[in-house]
Order: C-alpha cells, then sequence, then structure tokens
C-alpha cells in the first residue's frame, strides 16, 4: 500500500462518514449512523494498516502519517461520543474535521523520509504517541464546546446539559493524556534511563496536565462559575498545544 | 435568601483563602531561595529521605486526626485549597517551560547574572518554590485520602483513590528517590573488561559489576539523497527538505524539480580519484563508504547529468553531483537503525552473563540497569568502543507502583466518567 492509494481510501470513508453523520440527523435510532461510521473507519483503517505493513514500521513518523491519525480518530472519538450521549451533532462535527486534515493531505502529502532512530523503536512509542492524538481530538471538541458555550452563553436553554457534555468530554481527555504521559515516562526510562528529565516537552505536558486537573477539580463544586470553567478549559487546550 | 459578601480570612475559608496560602507558600520558599540558593540534593540520601518522608506522612496523618473535627483541616481537604494549590504550581511549571532548565551540576560560575538565577530559575525542580509547592499538594492529596477513607463510601470512591494514592506515590517517591539516583557512565573497548565508571562530575567509581564487550555493531538504513544550494550547503527546498531513500537500482524519484534515476549502488565501496575524475569501486575494508551512481536530468538542463554521491567515512571525502552552478545532489550520512553491544557481564560473587545490549532494550543486573548510551560517533560503523551509562534508582519501585495505580485511575475515570450533577 502506498499514498497513491490514499485518495480511494479516504473518499470511500468520508462518504460513509458523512452518510453517517446525516443520517444521526433524520433518525432516532442509533443502528444506520453506527454502521455507517464503523465502515468508513474500517475503510480508513486499512490504508492506514496497509501502509504501516509496506513501510515495515508505524506511520507516525512525519507530519502526513501523525495526520492520517488525526483523520482516524476524529471520526472514532465522535462515535464513542455519539454512542455514549447521543449528540446528533457530533458525527458531523467529527466527519468535517476528519476531512480537514485529509483534504491537507492529499494536498500536501508529506511523504518523504522513511527512517525511525533507534530511541523511537519501543513498543510503547506506538501507543503513547497513538493515545495523544486521541486526546487531541477528545480534548479538541471540549475546547470547541468551551467556545461555543462562551459565545452564545445567552441564549443557551439547557446550560446543564452542555457542561455535563463538557464534563465528559474532559474526563475521557484527561484519562487518555494521563495514560499518554505515563507510557511515554515508562518509555523514557526504557531509552534514556529515567522516567521524567522535565525537559520541554515533559514540562509542558505536565502543565496541560494541571490544566485540566483544574477544571475537573473547579467543577467538582456546584457553585462553581460555568464561564470560568471553561475559561479554564480553553487554556488548558492553548497549554496542549506547545506540547 | 440574601447572601452576605464573607470577608477574608472568615470561616469556612474558599478559593480566596487557597489563593492567599498557595501564595504565603511561595513567598516564603522565595524568601529561602534567596536565602540559602538551591536546595542540594545529595543532603537528602538514604537515610535521611526515607526519614524525612515517614515523618512528613506520619506528621500529615496525625494532625489530621487531631483536628479531625476543625475547619482549617476541613479546608485542607476540600478543593478550595486544590485548585489554588494546583494553579500557583501551574504557573511555576510555565515559568519552567518558558526558561531553559540547566542540568545538575553545572558550575554556579556558568549561570547568567541576573534575577531569575537568584530564584532558581535556572535549576526549577531544586528551588525551594518548587519543591514546597510539590510538599503543600502531596499534603492536600493525603488529607484528601484521610478524609475519604473516613466517609461514606461508593463504588465511584474507587477512581478516587486510584488516581490520588498513584499520585502521591509517584510525586513522592520521584523527588524523595531524586537523590539515590546514580547515573554513570562507561566506556568500553572492543574485546576489553571494564569496571570503573564516571560519575556526573567526572569522579572515577568502581562497580560490583565488570562489563566485556565482545561485539559492537550498527545496523544502518539506507542511503538518502537529497538536493542541496552548493553555496550554502542547505538541504531544499530550505522550509521543508525533501529526500529520497534509496529502495533499488533502476528506482526513479523526482527531488526539488529534478528527475533522479538510480543507475549503481555501492554498499560498501572505496573512492579512486586522479586529477580530474572520481570513480567508486567495491571496497570491503573497514572504512569503507557508501555510493550512489545516479542520473540527473531537470528541464533546464541540456543534457543528462550523471555521476557519483556517497556521504564519505573516516577515510573517505563526501561526493556531491553537481548538476548546475547553484545546486547538487547529495548524501546525509546513512541514518541508524540499531546499534547492539553483545556483552559478557560479571558479577562480584563469579556469575558471568551474557547479553545483547540496545537502545530501549538496558540490560538489569545486581539492582544497576545498563543502557546503550552512545559509540566513537567519529567512526560511525567502525567504532569499535561502546559507551554504557549505569543507573541504579532504588525508588523506581515506588513510583512504578504510583504510575500503575495512576493508569488505573485514569482507566477508571474514562469508563465512569463524571458524576452527574444535580443542579439547582
Ligand atoms: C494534585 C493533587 C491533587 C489534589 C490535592 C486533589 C484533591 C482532591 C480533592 C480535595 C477532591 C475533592 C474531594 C471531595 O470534595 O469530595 C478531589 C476529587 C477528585 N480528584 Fe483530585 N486531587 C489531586 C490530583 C488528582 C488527580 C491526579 C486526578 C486524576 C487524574 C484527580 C481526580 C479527581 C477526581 C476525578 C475527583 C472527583 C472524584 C469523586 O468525587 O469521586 N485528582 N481531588
Amino acid at each position: 500500500m502506498t499514498w497513491d492509494s490514499f485518495i480511494y481510501f479516504a473518499v470511500s470513508a468520508l462518504v460513509l462518514w458523512s452518510a453517517g453523520a446525516f443520517l444521526a440527523f433524520k433518525t432516532d435510532r442509533k443502528l444506520l449512523p453506527v454502521l455507517l461510521t464503523v465502515m468508513g473507519l474500517a475503510v480508513f483503517f486499512a490504508f492506514i494498516a496497509g501502509l504501516w505493513h509496506s513501510l515495515e514500521r508505524p506511520p507516525l513518523r512525519t507530519m502526513g502519517e501523525t495526520r492520517l491519525w488525526y483523520s482516524f480518530f476524529l471520526p472514532a472519538a465522535g462515535l464513542i461520543t455519539y454512542l455514549r450521549w447521543r449528540y446528533k451533532w457530533i458525527l458531523s462535527f467529527s466527519a468535517v474535521s476528519s476531512a480537514v486534515f485529509i483534504v491537507i493531505n492529499i494536498a500536501k502529502p508529506d511523504i518523504h523520509n522513511k527512517t525511525l532512530m533507534p530511541a523511537l523503536q519501543s513498543p510503547w512509542f506506538t501507543p503513547h504517541v497513538i493515545i495523544y492524538i486521541f486526546s487531541y481530538a477528545v480534548l479538541g471538541a471540549a475546547t470547541i464546546v468551551a467556545v461555543y458555550y462562551l459565545i452564545r452563553e445567552k441564549k443557551i436553554t439547557d446550560k446543564p446539559r452542555l457542561m455535563h457534555m463538557s464534563d465528559n468530554l474532559v474526563y475521557i481527555g484527561t484519562a487518555l493524556i494521563t495514560l499518554g504521559m505515563l507510557m511515554g515516562a515508562i518509555w523514557a526510562k526504557a531509552a534514556w534511563g529515567h522516567y521524567w528529565s522535565w525537559d520541554p516537552k515533559e514540562t509542558w505536558a505536565a502543565a496541560t496536565w494541571l490544566g485540566y486537573l483544574l477544571y475537573i477539580h473547579y467543577r467538582i463544586r456546584r457553585t462553581s462559575s460555568n464561564k470560568i470553567s471553561m475559561y479554564t478549559l480553553i487554556f488548558a487546550f492553548l497549554l496542549l498545544q506547545i506540547c | 435568601m440574601d447572601q452576605q459578601k464573607k470577608i477574608i480570612w472568615q470561616t469556612p475559608w474558599e478559593y480566596r483563602e487557597g489563593f492567599s496560602v498557595a501564595l504565603g507558600i511561595a513567598l516564603t520558599a522565595l524568601l529561602l531561595q534567596l536565602l540559602l540558593g538551591n536546595v542540594d540534593p545529595s543532603q537528602f540520601r538514604f537515610p535521611v529521605n526515607v526519614i524525612f518522608g515517614a515523618v512528613f506522612l506520619a506528621g500529615v496523618a496525625l494532625a489530621f486526626f487531631i483536628f479531625r473535627r476543625k475547619a482549617f483541616i476541613r479546608w485542607l481537604s476540600s478543593v478550595y485549597s486544590t485548585v489554588p494549590a494546583i494553579a500557583v504550581l501551574l504557573g511555576v511549571i510555565i515559568v519552567m517551560g518558558l526558561t531553559p532548565q540547566l542540568p545538575d551540576g553545572t558550575m554556579e560560575v556558568a549561570f547568567p547574572e541576573n534575577v531569575f538565577t537568584k530564584m532558581g530559575w535556572y535549576r526549577m525542580t531544586t528551588s525551594w518554590v518548587f519543591l514546597f509547592l510539590c510538599f503543600y499538594l502531596l499534603m492536600l492529596i493525603e488529607f484528601a485520602l484521610l478524609k475519604r477513607i473516613t466517609t461514606k463510601q461508593s463504588w465511584r470512591n474507587i477512581g478516587f483513590y486510584l488516581n490520588h494514592t498513584g499520585l502521591l506515590l509517584a510525586l513522592l517517591g520521584g523527588i524523595l528517590g531524586s537523590a539515590d539516583i546514580q547515573r554513570l557512565t562507561m566506556t568500553v573497548k572492543e574485546g576489553n573488561v571494564e569496571w570503573r565508571a564516571l560519575d556526573r562530575t567526572g569522579g572515577l567509581r568502581e562497580l560490583p559489576v565488570a562489563i566485556e564487550l565482545d561485539t559492537f555493531t550498527i545496523e544502518e538504513y539506507p542511503p538518502k539523497l537529497v538536493v542541496i544550494d552548493t553555496h550554502s550547503g542547505k538541504m531544499l527546498p530550505e522550509k521543508q527538505p525533501e529526500n529520497y531513500v534509496y529502495g533499488g537500482v533502476g528506482e526513479k524519484t523526482a527531488l526539488n524539480g529534478n528527475h533522479i534515476e538510480i543507475l549503481e549502488y555501492l554498499p560498501q565501496a572505496g573512492m579512486v580519484q586522479d586529477s580530474n575524475f572520481v570513480n567508486f569501486v567495491p571496497y570491503f575494508t573497514e572504512g569503507a563508504t557508501t555510493a550512489l551512481k545516479i542520473r540527473v536530468t531537470n528541464p533546464n538542463l541540456k543534457a543528462p547529468v550523471e555521476g557519483w554521491v556517497s556521504n564519505g567515512s573516516f577515510i573517505f571525502p563526501y561526493q556531491v553531483l553537481y548538476v548546475d552552478s547553484v545546486s547538487g545532489i547529495a548524501m546525509p550520512v546513512n541514518e541508524v537503525k540499531k546499534y547492539t553491544s553483545k556483552v559478557t557481564v560479571f558479577t562480584e560473587d563469579g556469575r558471568a552473563e551474557k547479553a545483547d545490549i540496545e537502545v530501549n532494550k538496558p540490560l538489569s543486573i545486581e539492582n544497576w540497569v545498563i543502557y546503550q548510551l552512545s559509540y566513537d560517533e567519529t567512526k560511525g560503523k567502525y567504532s569499535d568502543i561502546s559507551v554504557f551509562e549505569l543507573v541504579r534508582d532504588p525508588w523506581l519501585k515506588i513510583v512504578y507502583a504510583g504510575i500503575i495505580l495512576l493508569m488505573a485511575g485514569a482507566l477508571f475515570l474514562f469508563i465512569a466518567g463524571p458524576k452527574k450533577r444535580v443542579y439547582v
């Protein structure tokens, strides 16, 4: 499998995801939207797996390869959210954001350089990076909820529902960055002899983690201000962009 | 009901008091920093760190059980103290992300003469502010845990216990244990046995294990080709250099506007040269380089350019194929895929163990973990020495126990999600 066939897989997946997103608005049953989204994910993953096989290493080295995972995990995160809380719009949102990364990859495939330096050849490397990418997708969605809330505060009728949605996304996202960060620590121990050296990447990862812990703990009090919570989320997401 | 505005410090304490206390602790620590300079970790070696940790944990527990019903203990185990404490530590860590951090053992004279140095900001992790805030948080975690233990239990508490015990163990173990970590480097020549290693300050140490380097081998990736600007030597296009990884004779590729065809590949090559002619021939001795013969065409060229490209070695110079007056095709140094030291390790009680040590595949023996660190880079794949790092961290088990609890706690958060809150 090479990048030459990417467009066929990507377009098929996008068609399936869009159909699923569309049907989510049309029917109250979950079955069809879920089925279509899963099929789209399967098609897209077939490409990733094929590329993985022909590169003889996980496709995680170049920006183009990383974007592949974004395109894959956004609909996956959307699907989980949809299954659990039935937000009808989430599948459209994830399909559109996935399409953005797909379009970038078609327009500007960054496919050069096939090597992986020794320190990266660890069983922890792949899950560490994939989980972080997944958490980006989820926490990105939480950030959009926050921005939406702050812009339209006066017009929102069901604030508790929106806040609960944001809590849900943050709990999942924080669980993921916790796992990603700790896998990173275990890998660092095997590769460099210490689990945490406070290099800039680790420092910003710690800052991001604390940012989300702030949100989680602040939200425990019922009297907490929704606004402050949402600003905290945006701030934490900015920290995530640095690391 | 009319809500009355509460005056600061009036109970029950809330966030304002939380920020005051956290900032007060940070300021106190800053004073100590100005008076005493950075904390010297070597003062906290075993058994000082064990005693310190035990006294700390027991002291907090004692305070909890004695003053349990007092308002300030309730406050100390609530989010009113926690949120500001996390926020202030976050502020410190942001500063740390923005200032360069100099490694331990950097000489004091190497620090710039400015206010940041006085505040200890170039070595944040041994600064009083950082350590005080960490211990303040550790105290809050312990209070929160004790509070939870002594109140009504529910299945949701599992997540709480996992996360908070996990962080308590990992953070406390990490901070106290850092004083006991030993990291030494050892250089061994092929065929030799070595049992002495250098510590961070260059002091020689004898170890309870000896390492014999049987062989050292490097496996490289196939060679790459790039287009360079022949004046600056920079790879093109400058913003995001493109490269081609060799995949077989006869392959064709496009690189920055040039069409390149691979004509010949010599993985083990030697250069032969007279006054105006360079050729590469098979050469199977130490110092051999890699060479590719290629044909380059591009729309601006009247005729294709043909010739050898090589990345050289410690005996041969590199060879660039000039395409026109401004650009050429070059071969960067082959990237290393893996390097392996085949060793025999001898212990004091007379055991001998054979092992392969690679990056990411360290060897654990007698409380030491032996890492592949580097080799003689001037000789590249012909290096006959291997450099190891030997690490001993007696607190690792505690930190790992914390990490495992935190991971389990994260899984719990993932599955259970947040509590459904009832809104008024
Ligand atoms: C940094 C140090 C930490 C402190 C001082 C702290 C303290 C606290 C406190 C005081 C509560 C409120 C208990 C209550 O009011 O019932 C709490 C709840 C909570 N904390 Fe932490 N915590 C810390 C770290 C963490 C970490 C690392 C996580 C997870 C990754 C976490 C996740 C939670 C969750 C999910 C709750 C709500 C749990 C529930 O109500 O069952 N905390 N924490």
